[in-house]
């Protein structure tokens, strides 16, 4: 299992939209951080990723999330993520995260 | 399965990202057969992943390879990771700090993460030694 990221700019929303499908872990983090910097490089706005092909992230893929949202957080810009697995839920949940990120549904 | 024995299954997994997967895969098979629930299993998947990060993190050598052993009771698993790494100081992880976020020293995040979805969590290290994290997980307690 891999990761497959999918991206564009939402001109109408001004705002990255993402799609996470597969597994964030050590093997896969590089990937995601790559892509986050490219983004934030090209543009610092909020970026909206949809997790609902998510089935699987760790601390290392964390991290690249608390990276790439403190990059943001200078521009007080923002990370929402929605359509989230309960099991990751449940990680952002008791480390504390989810009142980090913006979290929807 | 002889109820009354312990089953165990040992694996040496090089020290390479790609190779944790497989580590995960393993531990669905088994927990599967043992009766843990999806949830159950989930929390399995990601606190083993996290010790085989740490592992491989601070694995010695990129040529080594890491132990992960499973040992199967009744109501239990019990499952050992252990790296030949240079160790570290274990009373200097702490708890991440959310407020001060660095990703370069998210660190002590994996280890939280795998003390909150296990049952009962043992790390040894010393320096120069390498480290060894148990963890175990019965079946059915949350339920």
């Amino acid at each position: 299992m891999s990761l497959k990221i999918n991206k564009h700019f939402d001109e109408e929303q001004n705002q990255w939209s993402m799609e996470l499908t597969g597994e964030v872990d050590i093997y896969t983090a590089g990937q995601l951080k790559d892509t986050f910097i490219k983004l934030i490089e090209e543009r610092k706005e909020n970026i909206k990723i949809n997790a609902e092909g998510l089935d699987y992230i760790d601390s290392t893929g964390l991290g690249v999330l608390i990276g790439a949202l403190k990059r943001l957080k200078e521009e007080n810009k923002n990370i929402i993520i929605f359509n989230i697995k309960p099991s990751i839920k449940k990680l952002l949940n008791i480390t504390g995260l989810d009142k980090i990120f913006i979290i929807k549904g | 399965m002889n109820k009354t024995n312990k089953d165990e299954i040992k694996l040496s997994i090089p020290n390479k990202p790609e190779y944790v997967s497989v580590v995960r895969l393993t531990v669905t098979g088994i927990a599967n057969r043992m009766g843990f629930n999806i949830e159950e299993i989930e929390d399995l998947k990601v606190a083993i992943a996290e010790a085989c990060s740490n592992a491989i993190t601070h694995g010695h050598k990129d040529d080594d390879n890491f132990k992960v052993s499973f040992v199967i009771e009744e109501n239990k698993l019990v499952v050992t990771v252990c790296d030949s790494g240079r160790g570290c100081m274990i009373n200097d992880i702490k708890n991440p700090d959310l407020d001060h976020l660095n990703q370069e020293k998210e660190g002590g995040l994996g280890i939280f993460i795998i003390k909150s979805l296990m049952d009962d969590v043992k790390i040894s290290s010393s320096v120069g030694c390498g480290t060894t994290i148990m963890m175990t997980k019965y079946v059915g307690v949350d339920r």
